[in-house]
């Protein structure tokens, strides 16, 4: 009993701090340079990932909330396993093939810029 | 195999991977893979779309390399960027090719009056070079073989980007070149005066040959048809496939000429981009009526490299168990997928210092004078003199803070005018109480 509500909090932990950690990466367009995060840039696929895990809908549209799909995601991202994914832009011409391993690296440069920059006199 | 997209402005088989690039006018790439030519990955070159076509590509073992009219662009082949360089000298760009350094450096060059070398593995502009004249192809051969648009063939040398030799290949205009190790070939033609101010091409019947290694250009190819694209077989060095613009293919023999082996392809409008693999097994024909037809021989198998290892895609994901959003749905529904000596993303850096207990910032009373109010709140420029979310030392600035925290009456009395005899006790309570409320606005 005490074991599973103990597996259930570091659980838990781990994936609050992985939405934070994803949540103080994305969308700030204030450090470094903005065309990274462009169409052409080096960090695209970083926005197109969050896309792929919360934004996605069903065949007519309609937003799926399935928890699942987004727990599910964030562990393979967390444990940064080899399996592809296929990331698509909005309008559809973009479409990237990526492993769960490169994004996490990706997203780590992205971190660890800002760790950079907060540190820095 | 046909594809329908928009009308293709540079096409090319990949040496390293069996995938077909596409480039379009707006400036967008995509890669077919395999021999079914399916939909593989797909980008941008450069954000905005009226900046030009496509107008090469060149394959390194790390990626694709894109070139636009201003701008040069590295993609992994799944898609992501490696670099893309852009400098206000890319006014034009229209061709480039690798230098004598490899496939780690490559030469850029347009119609305009600089070239540009670049490091491919940094993706940095290392050096420009004065162009000695406007270049729309270019291929590798034993020297860097520049086509200029009045015809002629400049052989520039590979490390010193100077014009080794010149060769006036056609009259008037090139259309298309190839180049290997030992040999040049050319399409082109001469221009016709129709009336003032108008002209219209002329094919030559013949493909020129130049030979490198005796610096000396060679019998031509007869080709009644009008010869209007080219291409060296990667395979058997000295055979080329020739066509005409309606599609009429010859393969023929430099050494051989006279005997030809002839195909046709069944084209809905003329040809717009010829292209043939690395493999030597596989050929695809871009019309104007935006089709691809991809050729080969059904018994080989077609293949476009020598590798052969198909593309694979990434498999369907498995359905995610289903969690509920109540409030005692464990979220450790889902568990980790197997890892082992990794570092989990989730591993917040020691570092960091958080601080805890201050007290809120509040909203200064003057700043909210400058906003307009409306029912959910107020809104303004921000006049605070503080970049957006900053953040504010509340301890600190607590001493000039004009909020200073609620007085206990005793402190109140004390700090009141004390010659005020007259003190209201019960207003003194009334203001204490007042004080302990949030700041109304003004």
């Amino acid at each position: 009993e005490q074991q599973y509500w103990l597996a259930r909090e570091i659980e838990n932990g781990r994936i609050a701090r992985n939405v934070m950690k994803l949540s103080v990466i994305l969308e700030r367009g204030d450090l470094g340079s903005q065309s990274n995060w462009s169409e052409v840039g080096d960090r695209f696929q970083l926005k197109l990932f969050r896309d792929y895990v919360f934004h996605r809908v069903d065949a007519s549209g309609k937003p799926d909330l399935g928890l699942g799909h987004m727990l599910s995601c964030m562990s393979k991202l967390d444990a940064g396993v080899d399996e592809q994914i296929m990331l698509t832009s909005r309008d559809n011409e973009t479409v990237f093939v990526i492993t769960y391993r490169e994004l996490r690296g990706m997203f780590e440069r992205a971190f660890n810029e800002l760790m950079k920059f907060s540190k820095s006199p | 195999g046909v594809v329908g997209l928009q009308p293709a402005t540079a096409l090319a088989f990949d040496p390293q991977a069996e995938l077909l690039w596409a480039g379009d006018w707006k400036g967008r790439v995509a890669s077919f893979a395999n021999r079914e030519l399916r939909r593989y990955t797909a980008f941008k070159i450069q954000i905005d779309p009226t900046e030009g076509p496509v107008q090469q590509f060149l394959f390194h073992e790390k990626g694709v390399i894109v070139l636009g009219r201003r701008v040069v662009h590295m993609a992994m082949r799944r898609g992501p960027v490696l670099w893309n360089i852009r400098h206000e000298g890319m006014k034009d760009l229209r061709c480039m090719s690798f230098t004598s350094k490899g496939a780690s450096e490559i030469l850029v060059a347009g119609w305009q009056d600089t070239m540009f070398v670049i490091d491919v593995v940094k993706g940095e502009v290392t050096k420009q070079v004065p162009a000695p004249h406007h270049y729309k192809i270019m291929k590798r051969g034993r020297y860097i073989c520049a086509a200029t648009e009045t015809g002629r063939i400049d052989i520039v040398n590979p490390t010193t980007f100077k014009v080794e030799k010149e060769w006036q290949a056609h009259q008037s205009y090139i259309n298309d070149m190839d180049a290997s190790g030992d040999y040049i070939v050319t399409c082109g033609g001469s221009y016709k005066q129709q009336g003032p101010g108008s002209s219209s091409r002329v094919p030559d019947p013949y493909v020129n040959v130049y030979d490198l290694r005796n610096m000396t250009s060679i019998q031509p190819m007869p080709f009644p048809p009008l010869a209007a694209y080219v291409r060296l077989h990667p395979r058997m060095l000295t055979t080329t496939i020739v066509s005409s613009q309606q599609g009429q293919m010859h393969v023929v023999d430099i050494m051989n000429p006279n005997t030809t082996n002839i195909r046709y392809a069944h084209l809905q409008a003329s040809i717009n981009l010829f292209e043939i693999a690395s493999s030597g097994r596989a050929l695809v024909i871009a019309d104007n009526d935006r089709n691809i037809a991809l050729w080969g021989s059904p018994s080989d198998g077609i293949q476009f490299t020598n590798i052969g290892a198909p593309i694979t895609f990434p498999e369907p994901e498995e359905p995610a168990p289903h969690v509920d959003w109540s409030v005692d749905a464990p979220l450790s529904t889902v568990g980790m997928p197997y890892y082992y000596g990794t570092m989990l993303f989730s591993a917040w850096p020691a570092d960091i210092i958080s601080d805890a207990g201050a007290p809120p910032p509040q909203v200064d009373p003057a700043l909210l004078a400058t906003l307009n109010k409306t029912e959910f709140g107020y809104f303004g420029p921000n006049k605070t003199g503080l970049r957006r979310n900053q953040i504010e030392d509340t301890r600190a600035s607590k001493a000039s803070n004009k909020l200073q925290a609620p007085k206990f009456l005793s402190e109140r009395a004390r700090d009141g005018p004390v010659t005020d005899s007259h003190v209201d006790q019960e207003t003194l309570a009334q203001d204490a109480a007042e004080s302990l409320k949030p700041e109304p606005p003004p």
